[in-house]
């Protein structure tokens, strides 16, 4: 196994992973003969770390990589460059992207994913024991009735039935299913998970329920989680500290708190400033300055600071110099030539 | 209950009076539409919110006369004001009488989730409102493609010269909702029917969105039925709010009436629920017990008291409520109503 020691010297004793310089470029073919004419820079220069039994947000307009990043942590996309390292649970660190595929066979035990659709992502012609029995099959873990009773227990923990052992999926309602995704994710006992839009499809009420799941069993197993939404009310009621992502690159990195009442980036402001809170007298009341146009191109990435086309506050310098992710006070990153002479709005607690 | 006799009063624009619309399935009968009244009035954003299910789009596509084509029309009253002032009974029009197709487009239009369903992939944009304009208008087609480009200007496309040649697919996201409110407008509705019209957006661009509906109705006068179940987007648009709960209208009332003083024990639980930005921070979320039952065993009494804190055995899961009425305006299909009068939803 591929022990980076001078990796792993780098590695802070609090985290679990650490992204580092990673880049994912997809090649766009077109034309008569598909030839290539250019790249998609999904995930362009990002670093940060996710550190042990923390829920680490990410958030960002849609094409701005989220889905990206999770899926090179999970490797299900293989780096353009760039190393992602892992703390193992048993204590030795590796950089899954140079690890063979036996190796990630192991590795992939303590990752997991979980998934927005739960109508797509389960098999309708598995039943509920099979789904979250497969992992266990599939590594070779217990015999056929000791795998039926661990399923009973992962179904207890998420609680649904045991009973319901049988049944197939169209069985259950959206919020269910759900649960049986989770279930089949924690199978394998992983210490990291990331949840890519994991409640977006569902109900207000029953997103309400499985937000509170996920975070009792993140208190009851120590997991880590990658909180992937569009959602920035459930993002900051869930994350300790968030990610705010733009065509690429992240813009901020901070501490939730921090952030959403004092945000350094103008994207942060902007994003913070859109969403319509369930108050009408605060919306009526709030300057709510709509941002300006759209997301940009990903195969025509503005020069300079990607964000320029669209910030109130961009100059000259904004147009030709690419500012650099920064640290900052607070244990806080920023990625904007102006962030400590701008004086922006955030979403102060009431 | 049906005041189908009494003329509307000189404001309203379209009312609804106890309509019901069913589905028989082989598992049961649906009834998606159970006995849902509302109102709107001229001018007015009347926000109608609920979890999925609850049969905002089928009780929509009713109104225009669109349903399924398994939907029963199982009673109620759908009635609108033309432009002419003219009363029309809607609910006794065909899907493809004269009436309705003059009604569709010309007075009434309406906006979707998704843009696509609305937009043929096969002709440009420009050509789409033109064919719109000339079947409602007797103008030219030169007057029609200035309209056209008119229309898109007015809903802020960029570049609205060129676009008016360009087909759906070489647009974005949000510039295909904006073409399709374009559409919608083409022929000056009086009432825009817009169904969950920002849900698949980003926020920004739902913002842009939501502050263009909110300038072109303050601009045109038009009211708007906007359909959708973020009780933040609703908190934004609407000047009075309806939710809906399993077929039903459960609360009505002004937007601030709702948010602040829901009297209803949906409403209030859902308000719970949701996170609020910069609110105070909780560890856990507060939440509605249970699941929406589906609608095949929609429990009897108040289809609500499988999960409702406040339920009382004996009265809410035997008798249905009625629409008890305060004196603001507001309604709450609750039999303990009156005793929230006083509580305002922390
Ligand atoms: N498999 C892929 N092939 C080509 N382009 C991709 C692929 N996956 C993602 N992209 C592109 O990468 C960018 C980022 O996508 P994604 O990570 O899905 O963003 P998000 O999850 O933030 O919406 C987008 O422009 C998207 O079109
Ligand atoms: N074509 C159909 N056939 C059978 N049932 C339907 C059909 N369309 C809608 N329904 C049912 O009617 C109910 C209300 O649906 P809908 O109005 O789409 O809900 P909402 O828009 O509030 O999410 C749901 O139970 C749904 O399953
Ligand atoms: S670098 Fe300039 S354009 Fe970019 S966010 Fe900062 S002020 Fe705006
Ligand atoms: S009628 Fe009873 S069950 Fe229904 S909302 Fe009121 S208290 Fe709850
Ligand atoms: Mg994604
Ligand atoms: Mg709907």
């Amino acid at each position: 196994m591929t022990v980076a020691s001078e990796k792993a010297e780098a590695i802070q004793d609090d985290t679990l992973i650490s992204i580092r310089g990673a880049k994912k470029y997809f090649p766009v073919h077109g034309g008569w003969l598909r030839k290539k004419i250019g790249e998609v820079r999904a995930v362009d220069d990002i670093t940060f770390d996710i550190k042990k039994g923390e829920t680490f947000g990410l958030v960002g307009e849609s094409g701005s990589g989220k889905s990206s990043i999770a899926r090179l942590i999970l490797r299900a996309y293989d780096l353009t460059e760039g190393e992602i390292l892992f703390r193992r649970s048993n204590g030795s660190i590796v950089d899954i992207t140079s690890l063979g595929d036996r190796e990630m066979r192991e590795i992939r035990r303590e990752m997991q994913m979980i998934f927005q659709d739960p109508y797509s992502s389960l098999n309708p012609r598995m039943t509920i024991l099979d789904l979250v029995g497969e992992p266990l099959t599939i590594h070779g873990v217990g015999s056929p009735s000791e795998i039926e009773d661990r399923v009973a227990e992962l179904l207890r923990l998420v609680g649904l039935r045991p009973e319901y052992v049988s049944r197939y999926p169209h069985a259950f309602s959206g919020g269910q299913r759900q649960r049986i995704g989770i279930a089949r994710a924690l199978a394998l006992n992983p210490s990291f998970i990331a949840a890519d839009e994991a409640v977006s499809a569902l109900d207000v009420s029953v997103a309400a329920q499985n937000i509170n799941l996920l975070q009792d069993l993140q208190e009851q197993l120590g997991l880590t989680y990658l909180f992937i939404t569009h959602d920035l009310g459930m993002v900051e009621h869930i994350s300790d500290r968030i990610g705010v992502m733009y065509l690429g690159r992240l813009m901020e990195v901070g501490p939730t708190e921090e952030m959403f009442s004092n945000p350094l980036h103008p994207y942060t402001e902007a994003l913070l400033a859109a969403v319509p809170q369930p108050d009408p007298r605060g919306n009526r009341e709030r300057k709510r300055v709509a941002l300006k146009g759209e997301i940009a191109d990903a195969m025509n990435i503005p020069t300079g600071c990607p964000f320029h086309p669209r910030c109130p506050y961009a100059d000259s310098k904004c147009k030709a110099e690419v500012p650099a992710l920064r640290s900052v006070a607070g244990g806080r990153q920023v990625r904007c030539h102006y962030a400590e002479s701008l004086d922006l709005t955030g979403v102060a607690a009431q | 209950m049906t005041q189908t006799n009494n003329p509307l009063p000189p404001e309203r624009l379209l009312q609804l009076d106890d309509v019901n619309v069913h589905f028989p399935m082989r598992e049961g009968l649906v009834k998606a539409v159970n006995g849902v009244s509302y109102h709107i009035n001229r001018g007015e954003v009347l926000g109608i919110v609920g979890e999925s299910g609850s049969g905002k789009s089928v009780t929509a596509r009713s109104i225009m006369r669109l349903q399924p084509k398994q939907a029963l029309d199982a009673g109620g009253s759908i009635r609108f004001r033309r432009k002419s002032g003219e009363e029309v009974l809607i609910s006794s029009e065909d899907r493809q009488s004269r009436t309705m197709r003059d009604l569709r487009g010309n007075e009434i239009g309406m906006i979707f989730q998704e843009p696509m369903t609305a937009l043929s992939p096969v002709h440009t944009i420009g050509t789409q409102i033109m064919r719109t304009v000339m079947l409602h208008r007797n103008v030219s087609k030169a007057d029609a493609r200035a309209r056209a480009i008119e229309l898109l200007t007015k809903v802020q496309m960029p570049r609205p010269n060129d676009i008016v040649d360009r087909y759906p697919h070489h647009l974005s996201g949000g510039m295909r909702q904006r073409a399709m409110i374009a559409l919608a407008l083409a022929c000056d509705p009086t009432l825009l029917i817009a169904d969950e019209p920002t849900t698949a957006l980003d926020v920004t661009t739902e913002a842009q969105i939501l502050h263009l509906l909110k300038s072109l109705q303050q601009e045109l006068g038009m009211a708007i039925v906007f359909i959708t179940h973020n009780f933040g987007v609703v908190a934004d648009i609407a000047d009075r709010v309806a939710v809906m709960y399993l077929g039903r209208v459960v609360e009505t009332g002004t937007v601030d009436e709702i948010f602040y003083e829901p009297k209803h024990p949906y409403t209030q639980a859902l308000l719970r629920s949701i996170p609020k930005l910069g609110g105070q921070k909780a560890r856990r979320l507060k939440t509605i017990s249970g699941t929406v039952p589906d609608p095949f065993n929609v429990p009897p009494g108040c289809s609500f008291h499988p999960r409702c804190m406040r339920a009382v055995g004996g009265i809410c899961n035997v008798t249905t409520p009625p629409e008890v009425r305060f004196p603001n305006g507001q309604i709450s299909r609750c039999h303990f109503a009156e005793e929230f009068r006083s509580e305002a939803a922390e």
